[in-house]
């Protein structure tokens, strides 16, 4: 229980806490904002042990609101991956960032809400969590954004206050329609015991699942609900699309697990052959839009948009493995987007410019970037699916989970996947390839401290490639009695 | 196109002709001053200066090892140990410099430099044999003396009767004789050269200009060395006299032997004798700089990918890989990034230029890509000079009242211009400082 508490009280203390720091001390608000993300890290490892846990505070009951946290396979690495990103995106902000008592403070404030969302075993305490994220990531896009970032800020509140209007009216019909069955004085609890003692009836199911899929297809996003993420990827600070990109979006999957597999099975098992079909859309038209795109972060999210494409493809089949496929994709893509942005961020810290056409010869042993193209390769290489990194374990369990259910999306996104090799190798022969530009290339080298978030990522990318179990093992059990369909023989 | 130009505004050329039109009017209108293609600044002063200190010291090991390996390996069928030169060929004295010097010219020793001997010993690393120096690369990379060695006789043609010489019947009869007598005993060797007389024949070529090479630059350390001391010495002030210098060194011994000997058990066979009349500067100094500055080949990690792509000019004489249009990143995609010689010069750079380095750009983690575009900005002063060597031997003064004569000193450099005019050439680049 105090574990529990801990994870969220830890962001929270340290978030206030960094308010107070004299603002002629902005080093310390970094490694305060460091070690608080990390000492949560740590507290998760520490509750790994003791999973699941569970408590149930009293809030407010009339609403239906408790403070219901628990921890179990699907959240405990959601947690973790939540706690870790944070820590890495505080280590690759820069080391003068501007105003640091708000910026750290924010990333903290993000952290709370995912975690809070990932604990939440309440539906409305979920809905809160999840709202309450949208406040921080926006104002970090708008104030610290590229030259668009208004745009950008403004974009991403409107499809994210849709997100989570969407949500709430779902979760609110869910428990209304669920619990309303008791009468008018009863109190309707949005507990997910609650929710999962009373089913909906099928047409009820569809009703709530679509409004719950709109929420969370936004925020993962899926196409065609995915008009903010190539605009708030390219704007936002690299160490804030880490986050966005790592640890926030993912509250989407997660929520279609939880939420649309788990509680509404019957209407899941109804639309997933259109959740299947999405997904696969939403995999070639990252790819495509991928190999067309211009600008590193772009790409960087068209491609984060196709892998969400199998993810939901994953979550679609709800067969055993590929559940787990879909959790493991969730932990590999949160760490390869992080690594990702956590190269790009790098690279336009140091040159200046994120446009490929810009960029050359950025592997030039000496006046280039050859360690962080390096470490960026090997990014590209985990997103392409190559045996031995992150990515690979994670797409076969997908593909193989659920080739029996949905052969022809499947397929499709198995295309889509090896598109992610085209673009990987685009990218890398214009950017690291090519004669180096003298004029432009007066920028200095990575320092060993700017490198650290990009390597641990790295290392915690070859590891689960090499050791799968690192991705599937927490969750082997939950995914398997979350199961809607029996895997059959491929 | 405008460039500084320091000297342009007071040339004979501008104010009788009016200004050049061409898209390097400001470097010629310094050319027709008496200047360089390099601006005068006290900058580039100290960097070119530096670099030839720096260039001199690995050279003069290139030419007593070029000289060793034309004139005693010769013909080893397993050369593998052609860059351990003898004691002999490193002590062997200078003829251009020092007290024993036939034609002293410079005021230089005739040994080889201290600091090529202290490095020859030691190296830079740690003591070990001195095959794993060589190994190691802690030593002087002759692997670029015989790119330009390479350079010079594919490229072939490049004026003088050197080249012309060597499909000569007195030329083949005396590789004949000297191949005989190297492989006198050894009929495994005797019988291919039976068997395939035209690859031994033309393997002795490349030797032939290997020693052409040698003798080039057996000249040229000693200048650079001298040119060096003299602005150590506060003598050498600006731009154009360093290139004075030079162009007053060209002159001096131009007119010097250019041969090919071979010592076989004790006997030297004349495979182009000193009586042929090869002289310095139009068999040697021109084809090196006309194969090694503009022409040369692409990189050698790259041949086959710009080969694919087109980027290989059918003629020869097109061929514009050099140092004066090199890309100096390593990554060879234009030129011979002179990646080993920027090793080798590395080892002897003065600690003035050190510094400079440090002050820019990455500092001491690029200073190899920093010391290499300093040497381009210095061989473009070397070009400048035999430009105007050129100039003085085939047409007027610069002073020269006659617009006839300025027309046509006018109508060269131009001529000479127009080299440049590719947007590889980086004659625009080192007009500014901001190149490094």
């Amino acid at each position: 229980m105090t574990l529990l508490l801990l994870l969220l009280g830890v962001p929270l203390a340290a978030g206030l806490l960094l308010t107070l720091v004299p603002p002629e001390r902005p080093g310390l608000v970094r490694h305060l904002a460091a070690a608080a993300a990390l000492v949560q890290l740590a507290i998760g490892l520490v509750a790994w042990r003791q999973v699941p846990i569970a408590i149930g505070l009293t809030w407010l009951p009339k609403l239906g609101l408790g403070l219901d946290l628990a921890l179990d396979g699907l959240s405990m690495p959601m947690v973790l991956l939540t706690a870790l990103l944070t820590a890495m995106a505080v280590l690759a902000s820069p080391v003068d960032q501007s105003r640091p008592r708000l910026y750290y403070p924010l990333l903290l404030a993000t952290n709370l809400g995912v975690t809070g969302a990932f604990l939440a075993h309440n539906a409305l305490l979920f809905v809160l969590a999840f709202e309450l994220v949208l406040i921080p990531t926006t104002l970090l896009v708008a104030i610290w954004g590229e030259n668009r970032r208004a745009g950008a800020a403004v974009r991403f509140l409107i499809y994210g206050a849709v997100s989570g209007l969407s949500l709430l009216g779902g979760v609110l019909a869910f428990g209304w329609f669920g619990q309303g069955a008791g009468g008018a004085d009863a109190a309707v609890s949005f507990s997910f015991e609650a929710l999962a003692s009373a089913p909906l009836p099928p047409s009820g199911q569809a009703w709530v699942l679509a409004l719950l899929l709109l929420g969370f297809g936004l925020k993962l996003p899926l196409v065609p609900l995915h008009g903010w993420q190539p605009f708030t990827y390219a704007e936002a600070p690299a160490p804030v699309v880490m986050m966005l990109g790592g640890a926030v979006s993912k509250l989407g999957a997660y929520g279609l697990l939880r939420f649309g597999v788990g509680m509404l099975p019957d209407a899941w098992v109804i639309f997933s052959p259109w959740i299947a079909a999405a997904g696969a859309v939403s995999a070639v038209y990252g790819a495509l839009n991928a190999i067309a795109a211009t600008d590193m972060r772009r790409l960087m999210a068209y491609s984060s948009l196709g892998h969400m494409g199998l993810l939901v493809l994953a979550l679609a089949a709800a067969t055993p493995i590929s559940l787990q496929g879909a959790v493991a994709q969730v932990i590999a893509h949160g760490l390869i987007v992080a690594l990702l942005f956590a190269c790009v961020g790098l690279i336009q810290r140091k040159t200046g410019t994120t446009v490929i056409a810009e960029l050359s010869g950025l592997l030039n042993p000496i006046r280039g970037l050859p360690f962080t193209m390096g470490l960026l390769l090997l990014a590209l290489m985990a997103a392409a699916g190559i045996p031995g990194l992150a990515g690979f374990p994670a797409e076969l369990l997908v593909f193989e989970g659920s080739w029996t259910v949905f052969p022809r999306a499947t397929l499709v996104c198995l295309v889509a996947s090896g598109f992610t090799a085209v673009y990987a190798v685009r990218l890398f022969n214009r950017v690291g390839f090519g004669r180096l530009d003298n004029a432009r290339a007066d920028w200095q080298t990575t320092r060993l401290a700017e490198r650290l978030p990009a390597v641990v990522l790295t290392v915690l990318v070859v590891l689960t490639g090499i050791w799968p179990a690192g991705l599937t093992g927490w969750s082997e059990a939950s995914t398997a009695a979350l199961a809607l369909r029996s895997q059959l023989p491929v | 196109m405008t460039f500084t130009n320091n000297l342009g505004s007071s040339s004979v050329g501008s104010s009788v002709l009016g200004p050049s039109s061409h898209a390097y009017a400001d470097v010629i209108h310094r050319l027709e001053a008496g200047g360089s293609m390099l601006p005068d600044t006290p900058e580039n002063l100290q960097q070119i200066i530096g670099i030839y200190k720096a260039y001199a010291v690995p050279m003069d090991f290139y030419w007593r090892d070029l000289l060793y390996i034309a004139e005693r390996v010769f013909l080893n069928p397993l050369p593998a140990f052609k860059y351990f030169i003898s004691q002999e060929y490193l002590d062997l004295p200078n003829r251009y410099a020092g007290d024993q010097a036939s034609l002293r010219i410079w005021r230089g020793g005739e040994k080889a430099h201290p600091e090529l001997l202290e490095f020859m010993a030691k190296g830079e690393t740690r003591a070990m044999p001195k095959l794993l120096h060589h190994l190691w690369h802690d030593r002087v990379n002759m692997e670029f003396a015989e790119a330009c060695m390479q350079a010079m006789f594919w490229h072939q043609g490049m004026g003088g009767r050197f080249n012309d010489y060597l499909a000569n019947e007195a030329y083949r009869a005396n590789a004949d004789r000297a191949i005989k007598a190297y492989f006198k005993g050894n009929l495994v060797m005797l019988g291919l050269y039976k068997l395939f007389p035209e690859m031994f024949i033309e393997k002795v070529r490349q030797l032939s200009y290997t020693a052409n090479l040698g003798l080039f630059w057996e000249v040229m350390a000693p200048v650079f060395f001298e040119m060096s001391d003299l602005y150590d010495e506060g003598q050498l002030t600006s731009v154009p006299a360093a290139m004075d210098f030079l162009v007053n060194g060209i002159f001096a011994v131009a007119g010097r032997p250019i041969y090919h000997h071979v010592f076989i058990a004790g006997e030297c066979i004349e495979i182009i004798p000193k009586s042929e009349g090869f002289t310095w500067l139009y068999e040697a100094a021109l084809p090196y700089v006309e194969a090694v500055f503009y022409r040369t080949s692409p990189f050698r990690g790259t041949k086959s990918y710009n080969a694919q792509a087109d980027q290989v000019p059918a003629d020869q004489a097109d061929f514009h890989y050099g140092i004066l249009y090199a890309d100096v990143f390593p990554v060879g995609s234009a030129g011979i990034p002179p990646t080993l010689l920027m090793q080798d010069m590395l080892h002897f750079l003065p600690p003035y230029l050190q510094e400079l380095y440090k002050q820019h750009r990455r500092g001491e983690q690029d200073q190899l890509i920093q010391l290499g575009i300093t040497f381009q900005r210095s061989m473009y002063n070397v070009t400048s000079a035999v430009i105007q060597a050129l100039r003085c031997a085939l047409l007027y003064p610069l002073d020269d009242t006659n617009p006839e004569h300025l027309k046509a000193n006018r109508s060269f450099f131009e001529t000479q211009m127009d080299r440049f005019l590719r947007p590889e050439a980086r004659l625009s680049d080192i007009q500014t400082q901001d190149y490094r």
